[in-house]
């Protein structure tokens, strides 16, 4: 009896172990990396924030796509907002597909973030930050730039104002659409 | 003249700001409370450990609806609404988030079952009615009588 009992506590902390083992096995694959030029970008669908409804990624598949994520209370995302403005009123015509991305924020903020930036591309909100998570993101602004497969072409890990990003950013531009 | 109605338009205004603060029907909440209560989105710690300004836009959403007279439940909804369950600091009590609530008791009064279990074991072993070492000394007669003999010459 006393032998059965041992065994049975024995295999209860080996399962504790075993269980918490793979739970961190499970934790370190399932980390969130952003996906490198080249790869397919992470599939999501969001609620619209200017409107009712979602939109998905997948349905612009075909097209080029800038995907900025942003936040209200980002202070740099202030300044790019108006470039991001221009350049997707300037490359509109070309079919290129501009997507903001809400990240962690309050929703009625970033409408009058939207509204005061008069800002006319398509916004969704992401307010849990998962599908910002998929894409690696921990800071905003950040963009990337999509070609008409899907795949990332560029990844600019800060605002597309600053010089160090500017001139990377035009030439994705360019990449994808062409 | 000027005075009084200047006066009086400040009176006014005051009893609109006041007259809602006044109108709660419950027991006001208070940032500081709900501070610890909810993440900041964006560094993982509560409100009150980041100064974020992530946090500071969340802070200032939630001064907002305790001058509304929003409850803390209804203010910790309006940010699930928007955020997520993750943006509360303690999980919910309902479906899966019991665990969490539930494991920790149970580890604990599974452990104190097993060193209950253990101490009870332990003490059976000098319980009275097992088998005891056999009476006498052991030695046989004429070594007991030569020892008698010896211890003799001591007396």
């Amino acid at each position: 009896m006393t032998r059965r009992l041992k065994a049975t506590v024995q295999l209860v902390a080996i399962g504790c172990v075993a269980g918490l083992l793979a739970l961190l096995v499970w934790q370190l694959g399932h980390q969130q990396h952003a996906p490198p030029v080249g790869a397919m970008a992470p599939a999501f669908t969001l609620h619209r924030l200017d409107g009712p409804g979602k939109v998905s990624l997948a349905s612009y598949r075909g097209k080029p796509i800038v995907l900025n994520f942003w936040a209200s209370w980002c202070e740099p995302c202030k300044s790019e907002a108006k470039v991001l403005e221009r350049d997707w009123t300037t490359y509109r015509g070309r079919g290129i597909v501009f997507l903001g991305v809400d990240y962690h924020d309050l929703s009625s903020d970033a409408r009058r973030f939207v509204r005061a930036h008069a800002l006319t591309f398509t916004m969704l909100e992401d307010g849990s930050g998962r599908v910002t998570g998929s894409y690696g993101i921990s800071q905003v602004p950040e963009t990337y730039v999509l070609n008409r497969q899907g795949r990332v072409v560029a990844h600019l890990a800060g605002p597309i104002t600053d010089p160090q990003f500017a001139g990377e950013f035009r030439s994705a531009l360019a990449r994808a659409v062409a | 003249m000027k005075l009084i109605v200047r006066f009086a338009a400040v009176v006014g205004v005051a009893l609109v700001f006041a007259a809602p603060a006044a109108a709660c029907a419950h027991p006001r909440t208070s940032l500081a409370f709900l501070e610890g209560q909810v993440m900041c989105p964006t560094c993982h710690t509560t409100l009150d450990q980041s100064d974020s300004q992530a946090a500071r836009q969340i802070e200032g959403f939630i001064s907002q609806k305790i001058a509304a007279c929003w409850t803390a439940q209804r203010i910790e909804s309006a940010l699930v609404a928007n955020y997520g369950q993750g943006i509360l600091a303690a999980p919910s009590h309902k479906g899966f988030d019991l665990l969490a609530w539930w494991l920790p008791i149970a580890g604990v009064l599974g452990g104190a079952l097993a060193l209950a279990f253990a101490v009870w074991r332990w003490s059976r072993r000098g319980e009275p009615g097992e088998p005891e070492a056999p009476a006498g000394s052991g030695l046989d007669e004429e070594t007991e009588r030569r020892l008698d003999d010896v211890l003799a010459r001591f007396e």
